[in-house]
């Protein structure tokens, strides 16, 4: 009896551990589009290196110190940037791979704008567990450049607000209070 | 200029062995290439002195390191490029000095065009540090692609791929400021 | 055209001289700071037997050699940290630029909804 409470304990545990959401997103590599893209922008800063930064931070300096709070708590901060000479170097389905991951349970988009001016379209993504944003996905793709940027980590919107208006951050009147509940339906 | 560099590497031995004149000609011989990097890097007088004399007495600190005065020339272009990446990375915007300043940062040699000069001289800024350096190091030094990867400790790609962009973006931008050069009767 | 550039971006870019009082002045400084190393190196070897001369010579090596270590590593350390920080600017640079984008999107979307209202 033991033995079959074990066996289907040990059976269960990978179905249990795929349940729990996932922040972190798996990024190909884009080496194809690396190669003609003519400025690229990768940035991969897990939790040594995010905490080997905050170090290196300068307190005195308001921005800087701001940037400090954001990074407590966060666990990796992946950034993927691609700027090409001509429009139409990239397709669509080149991010599909990322975009499909983001329609796994647990992310809620939280923005998705489409710009006729600018032909940019930005779809900010957000996963939530308990209360708490763990996660933050971006993808923003423009004729000649795509980005995406994945946050994992408890992101204090909160922090994040304050940021705003530092950095180039714009005010994006998100109120933190709201966007945690909001995002769960 | 074999004879120059023999001659310098006697001045290194000497310098080595603590005689203050060799070491003042050593300093002499390669001041102007550093001060020139620093000053287009940081693009102020003030920091370039200051990062010049930095190196210079980093340098004193190892000498007994340093082989030939051709390896001398590598590590003064090696430590003055990164210290002023650092420092550039340490401040938000480089503030390249006001065009009413009398210092020169391009060649006065070649002021025949100083509008051109000027135009250089905010494209240059408007590079980033590392992009900034690898330019200096190609027109300034006149090192090759691989010579510039080994002084940034940067990959040969990422060398090419700056100096395609950065050429590119000055190309475009002074390309678009010819018109108005042209125009001569705006000017009359 | 290329040539062009390339050509201007050379004659440009001749090394300069500093000011001749800043000249000075390096050189008096640089030379200042060897000869005050070099005398301190030659005066403890003057003072001492050459057996104990030997052995401080070494223990001084072997204190330099994990001194230059020590130094490396933290060099090493200090640029992984400023090449980190680096890093934290422009993924926080790139994704606040993004944003931006999203934020004038709604922006305009909310000025012509707002438009629209007042013209009914």
């Amino acid at each position: 009896m033991r033995k079959c409470i074990l066996i289907v304990f040990w059976l269960l545990t990978p179905a249990l551990a795929l349940a729990a959401p996932n922040p972190k997103l798996a990024i190909p590599s884009f080496s194809a589009l690396a190669q003609k893209a003519t400025e690229s922008v990768t940035i991969t800063l897990d939790p040594g290196l995010l905490g080997l930064a905050a170090k290196f931070l300068d307190s005195s300096d308001p921005q800087e110190a701001a940037t400090k709070e954001v990074l407590k708590g966060l666990q990796g901060i992946y950034v993927r940037s691609y700027t090409f000479d001509k429009d139409a170097s990239y397709q669509q389905s080149d991010i599909d791979a990322v975009r499909s991951q983001l329609a796994a349970p647990g992310w809620n988009r939280l923005v998705e704008t489409r710009s006729r001016k600018t032909h940019a379209d930005v779809d900010i993504y957000i996963m939530v567990d308990h209360d708490q944003a763990i996660g933050l996905a971006l993808i923003a793709s423009e004729p000649r450049q795509f980005t995406i940027v994945n946050i994992v980590g408890a992101i204090d919107l909160d922090k994040l607000h304050k940021l705003e208006g530092q950095f180039g951050v714009p005010k994006l009147d998100i109120d933190p209070a709201k966007a945690a509940p909001a995002a769960q339906k | 200029m074999n004879d120059d560099s023999d001659a310098l590497d006697e001045q290194l031995s000497k310098a080595r062995r603590g005689e203050r004149t060799a070491l003042t000609l050593l300093v002499q011989a390669h001041q102007r290439s550093v001060y020139s990097l620093a000053l287009r890097m940081l693009g102020t007088r003030d920091l370039a002195e200051d990062l010049t004399q930095e190196v210079f007495m980093q340098m004193n600190g190892n000498l007994r390191t340093i082989e030939s005065n051709r390896h001398l020339g590598f590590w003064l272009r090696q430590v003055t490029s990164n210290r002023a990446i650092d420092q550039l990375r340490r401040r938000a915007r480089v503030q390249m000095t006001s065009l009413d300043e009398e210092t020169q940062l391009f060649s006065a040699e070649e002021a025949s065009d100083p509008l051109l000069q000027r135009h250089l001289q905010a494209l240059l800024a408007d590079l980033s540090p590392p992009a900034r350096a690898v330019l200096l190091l190609r027109y300034q030094e006149d090192l090759d692609p691989v010579e510039i990867a080994r002084t940034l400790e940067m990959p040969l790609n990422t060398v090419k791929s700056h100096l395609k962009r950065s050429l590119q973006i000055m190309r475009e931008k002074t390309a678009a400021m010819q018109p108005m050069r042209c125009e001569g009767s705006s000017y009359e | 055209m290329s040539n062009d550039i390339e050509s201007q971006l050379r004659a440009a870019l001749r090394p300069v001289a500093p000011s001749e009082e800043f000249s000075q002045r390096l050189a008096a400084n640089v030379a200042s700071q060897h000869s005050t190393a070099h005398k301190s190196r030659r005066s403890g070897a003057r003072l001492h037997p050459l057996a104990w001369w030997f052995s401080a010579t070494l223990a001084a090596s072997l204190v330099l050699a994990v001194g230059v270590h020590q130094h490396l590593q933290q060099q090493r350390l200090q640029q992984s940290g400023l090449e980190a920080r680096r890093e934290v600017i422009e993924a926080l640079r790139v994704t606040s630029q993004k944003l931006n984008l999203a934020y004038e999107a709604v922006k305009s979307q909310s000025t012509s909804l707002t438009d629209e209202g007042n013209s009914v």
